[in-house]
């Protein structure tokens, strides 16, 4: 069964979408990922125009993000303080990434640079949780046990504007979170993605928050920044695709409960240097797309249709 | 459609009875309908000629099918190597080209009769070298011919494989000498707007009758409203957009809480 995308202005079978959205939910449930750096890649390698693709996904992340910030808000998780500075900077960002995304589209360029940027992200992202994940795996064999630190005391700490924030027990400048929070929303913007595996190390090793809160202020952070770069994008580039986004945020939602579920139930380091292994073909085939010379050097693009 | 068959054997009886050429055609569908369920469809023309009628099958006419689609403004964009990667270097801005084209003949129709009634893609003469001033172009940094000629064919290749540009031969039907049926697929892909179809009977390589209709291509239903919506009202779409995000991502964390807890 195929089901028309009016703004994408194609069709696509109905099956391969659901599998899509609820394969790309099970695994952020599982690792509690975003999961729009995945479900990007995957919409444009269907044949979904890229700038529909990137987009559509920023909608769909709003809903994942909801549905992941209600758990950790529920555990008094979410440092909603910290969540509204990040959101200063990421707001900035995005309305530089949407200007950035425009000036890609009319000058032909941003399917390359979506590709290129996403081959950067994939590459690094599948090396270093396949290197984190084999490197648990060998650490369980052996019987050792990892320590690690709380806490780091790093420049972050000596700028000024320095803010009390109660919940994460941190007194910082707000100046690194909303440097932070200006790249992730430049990246979203971009990328469709909710950033969060950029996010989440940057908390905790420029910021210092304790990791106990940073999954949960960071999709909370999310909800706000891809909610506004979808209406940025409703409004300048028009290129949200509601049917889409329907169908995906409805199997993403089912697929993230799922993969909850299943996180509990499976032993998580064997299946994320899986996912690592996925992430990487993914990233090796967009950098092939790239490299390989293509057998049409044309292509083509429909400016408006005169009636 | 009824009033099209009955037109047909009114004008098929003076054909025979005043013992000239005649040419009648008819269509099962007058608009092409998008609705969510869309993935193409086939759009029949039939209808009947006569091109000798002292003679009971006709050897002598061709008959020549068009389908010309709403017109629309592309850009076409040709990649070259930087730094080993392949990027979009060159692009040339083609205006008011035919957004589907589709054209099918009883017989090879050649290149001269069609340049000379100005059929065919783009309706660029192929005879020997391409005509240019028959379209609206902006080359950008392209200036020698051979470029020019090697967009133009990149144009009709890409919208081929795209399967919005097709010339075919026999695939029209013939039945009895004298009427003819023929399927032409409209894919998904097509764009909204106005179709023209133009059949030709050919008689000793010139026109001899013509007979023009259209149909439409629309969206309708919950596809209209959305497009529309889009465009027309950016902000509120979004808004809706966000709503749909908002209580799907909340009612489904919230199913699955209480189908945990049981």
């Amino acid at each position: 069964m195929s089901i028309y995308l009016p703004i994408a202005e194609l069709s696509v079978n109905l099956f391969v979408l659901l599998s899509l959205g609820g394969a790309v939910g099970f695994l952020s449930g599982m690792f509690g990922l975003g999961g729009g750096f995945l479900m990007t890649p995957l919409l444009i390698f269907m044949g979904i125009p890229t700038n529909v693709a990137v987009a559509t996904s920023a909608n769909q992340i709003v809903a994942s993000s909801i549905s992941g910030t209600i758990g950790h808000w529920r555990q008094g998780l979410v440092d909603f303080k910290m969540g509204g500075v990040l959101l200063i900077g990421s707001v900035l960002g995005s309305i530089l990434g949407i200007w950035i995304f425009q000036t890609l589209v009319s000058t032909g360029q941003i399917e390359t640079v979506i590709s290129i940027l996403y081959f950067v992200l994939l590459f690094s992202i599948g090396t270093l949780m396949l290197i984190e994940s084999s490197q648990v795996i060998r650490d369980r064999i052996r019987k050792k046990t990892v320590k690690k630190k709380i806490h780091y005391h790093n420049w972050a700490h000596k700028l000024p504007f320095k803010v009390r924030f109660y919940k994460s027990k941190l007194y910082i400048s707000i100046i690194p979170p909303i440097i932070i929070g200006f790249f992730i929303g430049i990246l979203s913007a971009v990328m469709g993605i909710g950033g969060s595996f950029i996010l989440i190390p940057a908390m905790i090793y420029f910021l210092g928050m304790p990791t106990s809160k940073v999954i949960g202020t960071s999709l909370f952070q999310i909800i706000f920044i891809t909610a506004i770069i979808t209406l940025l994008h409703t409004t300048t580039t028009f290129a949200v695709d509601a049917i889409l986004a329907f169908f995906l945020i409805i199997s993403s939602v089912i697929g993230a409960q799922v993969g909850v579920l299943a996180a509990n139930k499976l032993r998580g380091e064997e299946i994320r240097a899986l996912l690592a292994v996925i992430v990487l073909v993914v990233a090796v085939k967009i950098a092939l797309d790239l490299l390989v010379p293509p057998e049409e050097l044309f292509n083509l693009s429909v400016l408006r249709v005169i009636f | 459609m009824i009033l099209r068959t009955y037109l047909l054997s009114i004008t098929l009886f003076l054909a025979i009875s005043l013992n000239a050429s005649a040419l009648v055609i008819g269509s099962d569908e007058e608009e092409i309908l998008i609705d969510a369920n869309f993935s193409g469809q086939d759009l029949m023309v039939f209808g009947a000629f006569y091109a000798d009628p002292s003679q009971p099958r006709d050897e002598k006419g061709d008959l020549l099918i068009e389908v010309v689609g709403p017109s629309e403004d592309i850009i076409l964009r040709k990649k070259k190597p930087f730094l080993g990667f392949w990027l979009n270097a060159y692009q040339v801005e083609f205006r008011d080209v035919p957004g589907f084209y589709y054209l099918s003949s009883t017989s090879k129709i050649d290149n001269k009769f069609l340049d000379k009634n100005s059929i065919g893609i783009l309706k660029a003469k192929r005879s020997s070298e391409i005509d240019w001033s028959s379209l609206t172009i902006n080359w950008g940094e392209i200036n020698s011919e051979s470029d020019k000629s090697e967009f133009y064919e990149a144009l009709i290749r890409t919208k081929t494989s795209e399967n919005l540009y097709k010339e075919t031969q026999n695939e029209i039907e013939l039945i009895d000498g004298n009427l003819f049926k023929t399927r032409i697929h409209i894919p998904n892909t097509v764009p909204v707007g106005k179709y023209d179809v133009n059949v030709y009977l050919i008689i000793d390589e010139k026109i001899n009758k013509e007979y023009s209709y259209n149909f439409t291509v629309t969206r309708i239903g919950i596809e209209e409203a959305i497009y529309n919506l889009a465009f027309d009202f950016p902000l509120i779409y979004g808004l809706i957009s966000l709503t749909i995000a908002v209580i799907t991502g909340w009612s489904g964390a919230e199913l699955f809480r209480r189908f945990r807890k049981k």
